[in-house]
């Protein structure tokens, strides 16, 4: 049950993301808070690696982020 | 005199307040453009700094540490350039040195039990005596190790290396579009990984949508110590032979979307196929009879294939001095196995922005493959399809706490910044669906899960 909510969910944000994109959005002269660093999806490149290979040596999923090899024999 | 050292300082000082102008006015440019707003831009300065055509360094050192069981030291790297013509660089080398006890998949027992490490060849505690190409006689002792009763098997030994490197290049082919390429090395005694990615991006809806692709191979050759074990061949028995590989192909589809001013929201499907040696070649299986007594062990065998499908959703927003980053990802692989992952994380800046806080939590959850098993019946067939005891296929949730705090240090003679930060966390492991043992297993911790701390500390610039 709870995964099909989850399933469900997901395909409505994409859904949404989908339908609204055109309408979503700001002009060129809105983007100051958008162009800072820490508003990046990938501003800590860093922690983002050591955590991914720490919890793809330890559970039996990984990427989503990236793509889901881990180029490490740990698992 | 007197003029001339003021005529200097006043033109050292113009000559900044130009440098502060320009980079002001580049930052400006960026945001105008929203040269920053997808990812597969590869922001990871500031716009001013990014575009300035200097070299950005990125460093941390990790250290980790699971109680009664592995540590590893792990320095890494960051070097990344935007060019003025909108080409982007990356590159990142990594270094971990492990060390400390590795569970073997065996059940914990009410007796002692023995194992020999992966370059040991028999299971007797009796020296090797061998000779040498120059005729001298040699003997060593056997690599063997016990656990005592109640204690969860673990190889004592485990210790390895890791060497990676991986670059990344961005190459604009038109205003809105953009190709991505690169390569991943990585290299172990006993592992080499050898991985290449391209990908496209375009922007649509005034840069504030952005569509990605990217396709992934890897080729993974292995060389356990000792040999490669034969799959569900008898542990005493020694049957080992040479290297094996494993490859995988992988594609994602992406879509970054800019909601507003404040927020950003990004959904990924992927889906990637492994084939090959897929087994862990250092875990057992123990073999239980009845009364619980261990009658001997199994190496583990896993199918040769593994495909994952992967759903991610990443949000991030702005709010006067704090940014939130909530992520959600779902998983699901052609083992069985299905995975939960919730992930936020709330960075809360000083009123200068100079010094900021950021807690974070991650909750996870996976069933179990459908292969795995604690362990095997001694009653049962002796060939067995699909096995492995590998807790990392079992059924558990697992949750991470951490705090990280930044610092950024201004320069005032360049106008340059650069940042220090550490990160704490704790990460704790449950295992789900205990199934009691038999016999005189009852009353033992047959599963212990697991805690870890990470430490970590970084610098930029």
């Amino acid at each position: 049950m709870y995964r099909k909510s989850m399933v469900l969910i997901l395909i409505a944000a994409a859904a949404v993301l989908a339908s609204g994109c055109a309408s979503l959005g700001v002009k060129p002269w809105q983007r100051d808070v958008l162009a800072r660093a820490d508003m990046q999806l990938d501003s800590e490149p860093l922690t983002h690696a050591i955590d991914d290979h720490m919890y793809f040596s330890k559970e039996a999923s990984s990427g989503g982020r990236g793509f889901a090899g881990g180029g490490c024999g740990c698992n | 005199m007197q003029l001339k050292p003021k005529v200097s300082v006043g033109a050292d000082a113009s000559r900044m307040r130009a440098k502060v102008a320009r980079r002001r006015l580049i930052a400006a440019s960026c945001a105008l453009l929203g040269a920053t707003a997808a990812r597969s831009q590869d922001a990871t300065k500031s716009a001013a700094d990014s575009m300035s055509d200097e070299w950005a360094f990125d460093s941390a050192l990790a250290y980790y540490h699971e109680s009664g069981r592995v540590k590893a030291i792990e320095p890494i790297v960051n070097l990344s350039k935007t060019y003025g013509d909108g080409r982007t660089f990356s590159g990142q080398v990594v270094f971990d040195s492990l060390s400390g006890s590795s569970p073997n998949g065996a059940l914990t027992s009410t007796k002692v039990q023995t194992f020999a490490s992966p370059s040991g060849k028999s299971l007797s505690a009796a020296p090797t005596t061998y000779t040498t190409s120059s005729g001298q006689l040699v003997s060593e002792s056997a690599p063997i190790y016990t656990i005592n009763p109640g204690q969860l098997p673990v190889d004592p030994s485990y210790h390895d290396q890791r060497l990676s490197m991986s670059g990344n290049w961005g190459l604009p082919i038109s205003r809105l579009t953009t190709t991505q390429v690169g390569g991943k090395l990585s290299y172990e005694h006993d592992f080499v990984s050898v991985s290449a990615n391209a990908g496209v991006s375009r922007d649509f809806n005034q840069k504030n949508t952005t569509l990605s692709f990217q396709l992934n191979d890897e080729f993974d050759r292995l060389s356990p110590i000792g040999g490669a074990p034969v799959a569900a061949s008898d542990y005493a028995l020694f049957q080992k032979g040479g290297g094996k590989t494993k490859d995988g192909v992988g594609a994602m589809l992406g879509l970054t979307q800019v909601m507003n001013r404040r927020w950003l929201t990004e959904f990924n499907l992927s889906v990637d196929r492994f084939k090959g040696y897929l087994n862990d070649p250092y875990k057992i299986i123990s073999v239980i009879d009845p009364s619980g007594n261990t009658t001997g062990y199994l190496y583990e065998r896993r199918p040769g294939t593994r495909t994952r499908k992967v759903a991610y959703w990443e949000n991030k927003a702005a709010w006067g001095r704090l940014v939130l980053d909530g992520s959600l990802r779902y998983m699901a692989d052609s083992w069985h196995v299905r995975s939960d992952t919730a992930e936020f994380s709330a960075r809360w800046w000083n009123f200068d922005r100079d010094r900021y806080i950021e807690p974070t939590v991650r909750w996870y959850r996976q069933t179990a493959a459908n292969f795995y098993t604690p362990w095997l019946d001694s009653g049962g067939s002796k060939y067995i399809d699909y096995a492995s005891a590998d807790s990392r296929l079992a059924a558990f949730h697992a949750y991470t706490v951490g705090l990280k705090y930044g610092a950024k240090i201004e320069d005032s003679e360049d106008q340059s910044s650069s940042e220090f930060n550490v990160r704490v966390e704790y990460y704790q492991q449950t295992l789900d669906h205990r199934t009691p043992g038999p016999g005189s297993l009852q009353g033992l911790d047959l599963y212990p899960g697991l805690k870890a701390i990470l430490v970590q500390v970084g610098y930029k610039f």
